[in-house]
């Protein structure tokens, strides 16, 4: 299912798909939200804008695309969209975490329109791994891509399956490294410095490029011709990007990992949500 | 006497021969038995190297991708070390890969603790959807390998790796998960693994005291409660008997039943207690046994007692 739409229509998109995270967890009063706008445009280059092949109303169908959220607590982003786009009623968005609602913080795989079940880190990429494996001996040619957070990239069996697909030619696998420099409690660098993650992917037998994380025409300069497996290479993207983009008082902020906002702060954050976007109007 | 690898690789390679969606993924772990696997169905042959966290991730997503993995390595190693991943992206997604491990107990009898296989069943025990199958015989281990590409779940296959005389006609039906293989009257005993081996013969050396016990062979976990109190109606007193760390192994699975049932029944367990450390010993198997809570001698003086008591 293609959805290519116009660079303006992506980023009203994404200004509407970080509002109704910011409704959901507000609500819920709980939800990783900074780390759901990290990827914002990311997530919505690949849903809405004609890379990813996915059928809502099919969403098991055996021909789609598997795309691995690695970094589950980002879920809060993509649960807003997979509903926007029909997996399922939008109306799950208003229970989240609740008792008679579908899904919680951290992905599940039983949504529909979710592929794996994720929250702890480290799992998302070797499981890729095993279905761009299985997608090449069986002759089948959809695409597996896997969002990662930079963060993640401490655990070690992210490099046990960056090895195993270097080392497999697995050109049929993407991972797109959420590079917001921050993980849960402090700045990457200052604490354990992950370096140039370029270096060290290519260094794993990976094809390397780079880009401005919410940045449209970047995204799609980088994801170009990941559907072609000339390639003899996985194709690692390392997407620079803001933890918590689009509300300034939210970004960059340790505190804000696995805090939603509340009161006074929900007031602040919408406000700034809505003077950054051209045309939303508030959901509620 | 075949090896229980041996009997379970050459079956997998026939069904593998057949099957093109049946993948073995590897983390450095050969056998002889093996080679024509490796040579003759490359294709279907994948090594991780020593990663055994990548190897439980690549088997999910190649079964999540329509494929039938197999992941084998060595007990602790494919066990204790990925054991997240067997919990999360195994057992909470209900994901029907087979983990093979070879190695049970105290097998790799001088390689030390690091290759002992003696809190596998507790780990996996307490896992959702996942079903463990500790062979005591080269027949059994054979069928599990067309067995487990039956389950629609994630299953553990636990092999012993040295030979124990065949138990079991080929053809035998598996799946009640436990056997009699020795009629008793008031007294069982119940065994895993290698381990129903030396239940057979102590049971024998029994009768000289003047006892009659029967031996029940469990080897798969959970244990199907119905059926065990099917088969030890009668007894007043059980003696479990496992190569295997007490807390949570076939003992405590034992007693749940017994509690959470009401059974009444006297209950003995012989297994190992390493709450001051792992096996650091030597000197063969029957050795290491004898530390550690199965020496025979002691076991038959135990059972005799206690028996007499009652």
């Amino acid at each position: 299912m293609d959805m290519a739409g116009s660079g303006a229509d992506l980023e009203a998109k994404a200004h509407e798909i970080r509002k109704m995270t910011l409704e959901m967890c507000a609500r819920a009063g709980t939800g990783h939200v900074t780390s759901g706008f990290s990827c914002t445009e990311v997530l919505v280059a690949l849903y809405y804008g004609g890379i990813l092949r996915i059928d809502p109303k099919n969403p098991n169908r055996s021909d789609r695309d598997r795309f691995i959220l690695s970094k589950g607590h980002a879920s809060v982003c993509l649960y807003p969209i997979l509903a926007d786009l029909g997996f399922f009623p939008r109306s799950e968005l208003d229970r989240f975490c609740s008792a008679d609602g579908m899904f919680g913080v951290h992905l599940q795989h039983q949504v529909p329109g979710v592929e794996t079940t994720s929250g702890s880190l480290g799992h998302g990429l070797g499981i890729a791994t095993g279905l761009a494996l299985a997608a090449r001996k069986r002759r089948e040619n959809h695409l597996v891509v896997a969002l990662l957070g930079d963060g993640e990239c401490y655990s070690g069996p992210i490099w046990e399956a960056a090895l195993f697909a270097g080392g497999n030619r697995l050109s049929n696998l993407t991972a797109i490294i959420d590079r917001n420099c921050m993980s849960a409690t402090n700045f990457t660098e200052p604490t354990l410095p992950l370096g140039s993650l370029e270096d060290k992917w290519r260094a794993f037998g990976w094809e390397t490029r780079r880009m401005n994380g919410h940045d449209f025409p970047e995204i799609f300069q980088a994801l170009a011709g990941i559907r072609s497996f000339r390639r003899s290479a996985p194709l690692a993207i390392i997407a620079e990007t803001v933890k918590g983009k689009g509300i300034e008082f939210m970004s960059n902020h340790c505190l804000w990992h696995a805090r939603a906002p509340k009161d006074q702060e929900l007031e602040r954050a919408r406000m700034e949500l809505n003077e950054g976007g051209d045309s939303y109007e508030d959901p509620a | 006497m075949k090896t229980q690898r041996d009997a379970f690789f050459e079956s997998l390679y026939d069904i593998a021969f057949q099957d093109k969606d049946v993948v073995l993924v590897s983390a450095d772990m050969g056998a002889p038995s093996l080679d024509r696997f490796r040579r003759d169905l490359a294709h279907q042959y994948v090594d991780v190297g020593i990663a055994e966290q990548q190897a439980i991730l690549v088997a999910t997503g190649l079964s999540l991708g329509g494929m039938k993995a197999f992941v084998y390595g060595i007990g602790p190693f494919v066990t204790y070390r990925c054991y997240e991943q067997i919990r999360l992206d195994l057992g909470a997604m209900n994901v029907p890969v087979t983990i093979v491990g070879v190695g049970a107990g105290m097998s790799y009898e001088e390689s030390g603790p690091t290759h002992h296989t003696t809190e596998d069943i507790s780990c996996l025990r307490a896992l959702p959807n996942i079903s463990i199958t500790n062979c005591s015989d080269s027949v059994m281990a054979s069928a599990m390998a067309a067995n487990s590409l039956g389950l629609d779940h994630p299953s553990y296959v636990r092999l012993d790796r040295q030979a124990f005389p065949v138990l079991y006609r080929p053809g035998h039906d598996f799946s009640g998960g436990l056997e009699v293989l020795r009629q008793g009257d008031s007294l069982f005993l119940v065994a895993t693994g290698n381990t129903v081996h030396d239940a057979l013969a102590l049971a024998g050396e029994l009768e000289a005291h003047g006892l009659r016990p029967g031996v029940i062979d469990v080897y798969r976990f959970p244990i199907n409660p119905e059926l065990f109190r099917e088969k030890t109606k009668g007894a007043k007193i059980l003696f479990t008997m496992e190569e295997h760390t007490l807390p949570g192994g076939l003992g405590s699975a034992v007693a749940e039943i017994i509690a959470d049932y009401g059974l009444g029944l006297r209950l003995k367990r012989f297994g190992c207690d390493f709450s001051r450390g792992l096996c650091y010993e030597y000197g063969g198997r029957r050795r290491l046994q004898e530390l550690h809570g199965l020496n025979p001698r002691i076991m038959s003086q135990t059972i005799v007692d206690m028996t007499r008591s009652l």
